[in-house]
């Protein structure tokens, strides 16, 4: 399909350009390959630093260890309900909004899109913020993970900017078939957006599954600490700044290294293994609105 | 990613802000507290106690509280029901802030015992959002004045009130130097008990090279952060950052014989008997040293002989290794830094809704047959008697009471140093080390750090890290050469104005009242 011949110039960029990305690459992938390699090898080689890209004395039970413990695990299942019980009310709500906004022809339309573009600027901040989950008595709940996180502004911009696109006929065609609103809304514009749906909906869930400051906040609660609240604790154990103050006990019961690699990388795997799926969905999200502003 | 950083820089001020105005509203919420800490003493005793309330706790460390049998022990012989939170190990002080302001409802909040600790509580106490326990003590402590000694809960005292139940941290010697006995043997040579013989040890190790390393040959490794070295400190007379000269208590950076030190190290230094990357030595790295054969000498915690054990045993399984008992300058001196001081102190907010309760519940935890099993368990079950001391049954010590220090509010400060050995028999590699360095050294070696009990001291507490960093960073300066130590009193003179004198002032005006 080559316009014109490749030029020595060419070549030269090509290697250039794929050379440049395979270190790169690298660079990424390394400390990845890293963790996994402590999560899967021996203390002993750990503490004498004999571990570099490939695991030295293997073995899987620290690995096992930590999946199976009480605490991961229940971490485990708190996030995982985080994740989907919030994806799945956020990208609903977040498409019913979308839906009236993008009918720039109904009064006061542009005074409401306002204030969610308000939102979008200014915030209370995170005193205030703290007070209003405290007043509405959802610390050491659920709740406050999911509730002030449901609407994403910017997702319902790009939602709504997709609806613009749908032809306006097809509406036409199907409310002169009799259909209202509400079928219009379920059983013509959203099957048709499952694309940008599909999209906003992963990045709902990459939040959910990543937010480490909302339970750090709201959750005191061992029992309802989610994976990453679990992460932190278990990496932030062996913190140099923090051993000048430990007691013998603390160092005594302190877990080694090879277990805070495996907890990391069970928890990183779950996610790691949804993104191959999920990344045609990604890179459409990408253009979606990119035509249209 | 921004966002978090810029949430966190904002989170400790704004919540000093909010502080301030949840003391301005607690004025009230401290007469509730009152009101409601007399209302239950009008009422029959047996009333009060059919009805225990269920308490809630906000402890230091946050393991598993729920299902362990330590809590379901307590929840039996106290009777109270006790709803365990915990602060997160990253800043628990920014959430305990958020939390304390926001006036949550805990009954007991426990912290550490450290000095940034002492001055959080302090500042709690003298904004009134903790619940003064000294009456409450007095009527409802009798396990608790059995316990804690006088001096204790002297220490604990904010204006003359005890807002806190201390618990005292046990008092041990934690790191000196650990030396490869095996490359001893192999030159013939016994561990160093002098300064003189540590150097002429090194440079055997120099020299002779028993490790076969060539090139990559150590003789003493230490950590980049740490340039005070444990043990070699003491034959100096700066075992502690502060070291009583005199009658007075004197900081490193002002004390002549700190410049012997640097002298000491620095031509340690220059004769390459100290590792040359030493400054950017991490623990890790140190251990990496050791155990690869690479390093004679290094710093070490008992706690840590274990896996240091494990691993180099793994790569020489002919390797042997022995501490370094307090080493003697020319005129005798020697020392062994010996921790001491709080261990984590534990109070009672004003928002709690029973304040009556909690100290009840910490009085009965004291109480000796319940405290003795929450520490170590039952006899035949956790542990043996057997010549005044506690030997642990493994596993179940372990599963059952391994956790128990998170537990503590306050110890049996008799019985607790006691019974604590139990948890450092569990292997017989910690216990060799701890004894090593806690039974086997000559008793006047031990140097108790003097500001381990010392009160909040404001200054101090504000100076305190900052001004380490500057001698540390100082220190690390003049060993490896990059600043010469003739300039030793113009560094003085400027750790003196940068708070340094301050402090000094301070803390000595509160030491001559101790030393009276």
């Amino acid at each position: 399909m080559h316009i014109h011949k490749r030029t020595f110039g060419d070549w030269v960029l090509d290697i250039f350009v794929y050379g440049f990305m395979i270190v790169l690459g690298l660079i990424t992938l390394l400390p990845v390959i890293y963790v996994f390699s402590k999560s899967v090898s021996s203390d002993w080689a750990l503490v004498s630093g004999r571990v570099n890209l490939l695991p030295v004395g293997f073995q899987i039970d620290t690995l096992v260890n930590v999946v199976t413990s009480h605490a991961f695990s229940r971490a485990f299942v708190i996030s995982v309900i985080v994740t989907s019980v919030g994806t799945l009310l956020s990208i609903l709500v977040t498409a019913i909004t979308a839906y009236p906004l993008s009918k720039r022809h109904l009064p006061g339309i542009s005074f409401i899109m306002v204030m969610f573009i308000f939102t979008m600027l200014f915030n209370g901040g995170l005193i205030p913020n703290y007070l209003l989950i405290r007043e509405l008595h959802l610390i050491n709940s659920l709740w406050s993970l999911i509730l002030p996180a449901m609407i994403s502004v910017f997702n319902m911009l790009v939602i709504k900017s997709y609806y613009e696109g749908l032809p306006e006929a097809l509406e036409e065609s199907a409310r002169i078939d009799g259909a209202r609103s509400y079928t219009i809304l379920f059983r013509i514009i959203l099957p048709l957006s499952m694309p940008v749906l599909a999209t906003i909906a992963l990045f709902y869930a990459v939040g959910f599954w990543n937010d480490y400051f909302s339970p750090m906040l709201y959750i005191n609660d061992p029992a309802l600490k989610t994976l990453q609240l679990h992460l932190r604790d278990v990496v932030m154990e062996n913190d140099t700044a923090n051993a000048i103050n430990k007691s013998a006990d603390d160092l005594m019961n302190m877990s080694p290294e090879s277990i805070r690699a495996a907890t990391v990388v069970a928890s990183t795997v779950p996610i790691l293994l949804v993104y191959p799926f999920l990344q045609k969905y990604f890179i459409k999200g990408v253009l979606i609105g990119s035509v249209k502003g | 990613m921004m966002k978090t950083m810029n949430k966190w820089i904002a989170l400790p001020a704004a919540v000093s802000l909010m502080l301030l105005s949840a003391c301005g509203s607690n004025g009230e919420g401290a007469g509730n507290a009152e009101k409601s800490a007399s209302a239950p003493s009008t009422q029959s005793p047996s009333a009060s106690e059919a009805a225990k309330p269920e308490l809630k706790a906000l402890m230091r460390l946050g393991p598993n509280f729920e299902k362990d049998p330590i809590a379901a022990m307590l929840e039996e012989k106290t009777g109270y029901k006790v709803n365990y939170e915990a602060l997160p190990v990253d800043k628990p002080e920014d959430k305990l802030n958020l939390l304390i302001a926001s006036s949550e409802p805990y009954d007991i909040v426990s912290t550490g015992g450290d000095s940034s600790s002492k001055a959080i509580y302090a500042d709690y106490a003298k904004k009134g959002a903790l619940v003064d326990l000294t009456p409450l003590i007095e009527k409802y402590g009798k396990n608790i004045k059995a316990s804690l000694s006088a001096e204790t809960l002297e220490m604990a005292k904010v204006d003359g009130k005890i807002y806190a139940i201390p618990t005292r941290s046990i008092e041990s010697v934690g790191t000196s130097l650990m030396i490869r006995k095996d490359w001893l043997d192999k030159l013939g040579l016994q561990v160093p008990t002098t300064l003189d013989e540590l150097t002429a040890v090194l440079k055997a190790f120099k020299e002779k090279d028993p490790g076969g390393n060539g090139a990559k040959n150590i003789p003493m490794a230490i950590k980049g952060d740490v340039p005070m070295v444990d043990n070699i400190v003491g034959a100096f007379g700066i075992v502690n950052d502060w070291n009583e000269v005199d009658g007075k208590l004197v900081p490193r950076a002002m004390n002549p014989s700190f410049k012997d030190y640097l002298s000491y190290m620095s031509d340690l230094y220059k004769q390459g008997l100290l590792d040359q990357e030493f400054a950017i030595n991490k623990d890790a790295t140190v251990k990496e040293k050791f155990t690869n054969g690479k390093a004679g000498v290094i710093v070490l915690h008992w706690a840590d002989i274990p896996q240091i054990d494990d691993a180099l045993k793994k790569n020489f399984p002919d390797a042997a290794y022995a501490y370094i008992p307090a080493l003697a300058s020319k005129d005798g001196q020697a020392g062994l830094a010996q921790s001491s001081g709080f261990d984590r102190l534990t109070f009672v907010p004003k928002s709690s809704k029973h304040p009556e309760d909690a100290i009840k519940w910490i009085d009965a935890k004291l109480d000796p047959d319940t405290f003795k099993n929450m520490a170590i368990g039952l006899e035949g079950t956790h542990h043996t008697f057997k010549d005044g001391n506690y030997y642990p049954i493994l596993p179940i010590f372990n599963d059952e009471r391994g956790s128990a220090s998170n537990y503590l509010t306050g110890i049996d400060e008799k019985n607790y140093p006691i019974y604590w050995q139990a948890r450092v028999r569990k292997d017989e590699r910690l216990y060799k080390g701890w004894e090593a360095l806690n039974k086997q050294q000559k008793p006047e070696a031990f140097k108790k750090n003097p500001l381990g009990l010392a009160p909040y001291l404001p200054d101090y507490s504000k100076e305190d890290a900052q001004l380490g960093q500057m001698v540390n960073d100082y220190a690390v300066k003049v060993i490896v050469g990059a600043e010469q130590l003739a300039g030793f009193d113009a560094f003085t003179d400027q750790y003196k104005k940068a708070g340094g004198q301050t402090s000094y002032d301070e803390i000595n005006a509160w030491y001559a009242t101790v030393k009276k």
